[in-house]
């Protein structure tokens, strides 16, 4: 008995630690663009969390189960939607053993939802082309517009799960598009000697960046998604560059950097390293200064190797 | 017999006359929408060893047809039927209910959760050969029987599963080698596994399992099995999909009751070692042990399994260009001892190609 209550005593500081932290809404992402939009549109009544870090492949997140009991008490799961993360959330969801984040119930937000989506698959969806989302592609999160449409989305499932605070939920999100807007228009500027500009991302996760910017996109460092390039591709990639008068790559911090500097370096050009999902590089701690960032640096390698175009 | 032809003749002749079946063949008449999520994974394997007194060559090995979806807002249903040369069998179906806080319910034909090896479908087998005890505790590819379980997660702030599931009463064979076929009312063989897992640092987890499972045999005995693992995982977030380590140890043992006293029938365990050299290659080494064990070359003068102990090595190397299709290469090196002076050695050359198709989430963590 007494080596019972011993082990009791033991036992229950780490049970009472297990506890969820008090807030209106524990809300758990995908990703950290929508841990940082939840934030923003949530405010003091939402604690938000990614299970995705910044740094991380959002194709490739590792199932682990802490990350299952991380949200074995959140009341809203954001997923980024479009089977992004379509790798490894059907193992995380059911493992955490919270009905209230589960497909189809009240909890669970796919946030795609109302955007408009690019690079929809026509006629036959097949695995030759790669590892292609048949749904479109699910990098929405790197044009800013798309996320006033998130923040929208968020302020009316907050309301319906939290209605003593809509109205804070609603005027959150109004001031959210707000200052997007005015940012946008300041990062508009920045980019408009860029217009026409070509660029080679590592992965198709540029596409929605490039097409609010007037970027074009001269193919990717990868062959076809998922697939790593062969030294023969990043030779003829290169080759193609230099022709075209191409110099700048870019990849975010889990990308392949050597085969980026490899195939920028052949190409007379510059490697240069971004992010397009908050947290991915040092200074982009929320989703404004992600996009500060992102268009600051981009403008800054194509002025120094483009002078412009 | 006629008459059954007859019948099945004029049934046939009035489905093709009637219009409903024209307009089934033209019409979208039935919602494909919520079909279930398909895929299917196809393993071939080809082996070089001179004890074994079997063809070279190419053989198939089998193939997995997995299909899941949500059956309603209460459960998901999945099926996984194995296709091998001589039978098609299936090996899991079950039903998943996760409303339950803190509880997930699986009811139905099972893989049992017991181990760390025995989890995995062989596709998924780190090595091309099972560990030789699998085979000689709980089964090969693990311990697969109907029933029911539960897996709750506790409240402590780390991941701690608790699982505990009862099953039917199954005769031993040779995909599972205990018996618990009882007929007795009492006998319903029951199974523990404890589950913690622990983030040591952004990259690495540390796991520990204990696992147990008893039933009464057809002798009228309790038989039982248990199983501990441990398992160190790097999977640096930065580099997820091109680097990381997974190094992994288990001992399982099978065991007897026979007037309360426990006698063990055959242990062993395994250490292995498994490096990601970039997005595309993979190598391992494991060591393992099995006492009392029986494995294919182990025979004595009449060609008869017999029980030893069996030490083996293995290294291999696996190329994936993609996620959906492998190539391994494996060697392995084993020396057994049955006693009676019948010490046999063995070296095998494997290769292992596996390809899937359609639906395929990421394997278990």
């Amino acid at each position: 008995m007494k080596s019972l209550i011993r082990c009791l005593s033991i036992l229950m500081p780490a049970l009472l630690a297990g506890a969820p932290a008090h807030a209106d809404l524990q809300v758990a992402t995908s990703l950290t663009d929508l841990a940082s939009v939840a934030q923003f549109v949530g405010g003091k009544h939402v604690t938000a969390q990614s299970l995705c870090k910044g740094y991380e492949d959002p194709h490739f997140v590792p199932a682990k189960p802490s990350l299952m009991k991380s949200i074995q008490h959140a009341d809203v799961f954001i997923s980024t939607g479009l089977e992004l993360d379509g790798g490894w959330l059907p193992l995380v969801l059911p493992g955490s053993r919270n009905p209230k984040i589960q497909p189809g119930a009240k909890g669970f937000v796919d946030a795609s939802q109302g955007v408009d989506v690019l690079e929809k698959p026509t006629g036959t969806v097949s695995r030759a082309a790669g590892d292609i989302h048949p749904l479109g592609n699910p990098h929405y999160y790197a044009d800013p517009k798309n996320l006033e449409v998130v923040a929208r989305h968020l302020a009316d499932v907050f309301s319906e799960l939290d209605p003593a605070n809509a109205a804070e939920y609603a005027a959150n999100a109004k001031t959210f598009q707000e200052k997007m807007e005015a940012s946008l228009e300041k990062w508009e500027k920045v980019m408009a000697p860029y217009k026409g500009a070509s660029i080679v991302p590592y992965h198709p996760n540029f596409v929605y960046f490039a097409e609010r910017f007037g970027l074009k996109l001269f193919g990717t460092v990868e062959p076809k998604p998922g697939i790593p390039p062969s030294p023969r591709y990043l030779n003829d990639l290169a080759e193609s560059m230099k022709k075209a008068g191409v110099a700048v790559v870019v990849y975010q911090p889990y990308y392949n950097a050597d085969a980026c500097k490899e195939v920028a370096k052949r190409a007379g050009g510059t490697a240069l390293a971004i992010t397009t999902e908050v947290g991915g590089l040092p200074g982009t701690d929320d989703i404004f200064s992600k996009f500060d960032v992102l268009v600051s640096s981009i403008a800054e390698a194509l002025s120094s190797k483009t002078g412009g175009k | 017999m006629r008459d059954l032809f007859r019948t099945a003749t004029a049934f046939l002749a009035l489905l093709l006359g009637s219009t409903g079946f024209a307009a089934a063949q033209t019409s979208s008449m039935f919602s494909n929408l919520a079909n279930p999520a398909i895929g299917m994974n196809a393993l071939f394997s080809g082996q070089a060893a001179h004890n074994l007194d079997q063809p070279y060559g190419l053989q198939f090995d089998e193939a997995e047809l997995s299909v899941i979806s949500v059956v309603d807002p209460y459960w998901t249903l999945m099926g996984n039927l194995v296709f091998a040369p001589s039978e098609v069998s299936a090996e899991e179906v079950w039903a998943r209910n996760s409303n339950i806080p803190g509880v997930q319910l699986k009811l139905g034909l099972l893989r049992g959760t017991f181990g760390k090896h025995g989890l995995l479908h062989p596709h998924a087998f780190p090595f091309i050969q099972a560990p030789i005890v699998m085979g000689n505790t709980i089964g090969e590819e693990g311990f697969k029987d109907a029933g029911l379980e539960a897996a709750w997660l506790t409240p402590l702030p780390w991941y701690s599963e608790l699982t505990g599931g009862v099953y039917q009463a199954m005769s031993a064979d040779d995909q599972n080698p205990l018996d618990l076929a009882s007929t007795r009312h009492d006998n319903i063989p029951y199974l523990g596994h404890f589950k913690n897992l622990f983030d040591l640092s952004d990259a690495t987890t540390l796991e520990l399992g204990q696992s147990f499972l008893q039933g009464r045999g057809a002798d009228g005995h309790r038989h039982a099995a248990l199983g501990v693992d441990v398992t160190v995982r790097n999977v640096p977030p930065r580099d997820s999909n091109r680097r990381g380590w997974i190094l992994q140890g288990e001992y399982l043992q099978k065991g007897v009751s026979v007037d309360g006293a426990y006698s063990h029938e055959a242990d062993g365990g395994y250490a292995s070692f498994q490096y990601r050299l970039s997005q595309i290659w993979w190598v391992g080494v494991r060591g393992e042990q099995a006492r009392d064990s029986y494995t294919d070359f182990l025979v004595d003068g009449a060609d008869q399994p017999i029980p030893g102990k069996i030490n083996r090595g293995s290294a291999n190397i696996a190329w994936s260009p993609s996620e959906f299709s492998s190539v391994r290469l494996e060697y392995s090196h084993a020396q057994a001892d049955a006693g009676s002076g019948i010490t046999p050695n063995d070296d095998r050359i494997m290769i292992q190609m596996s390809f899937t198709i359609g639906y395929h989430p990421a394997h278990p963590f």
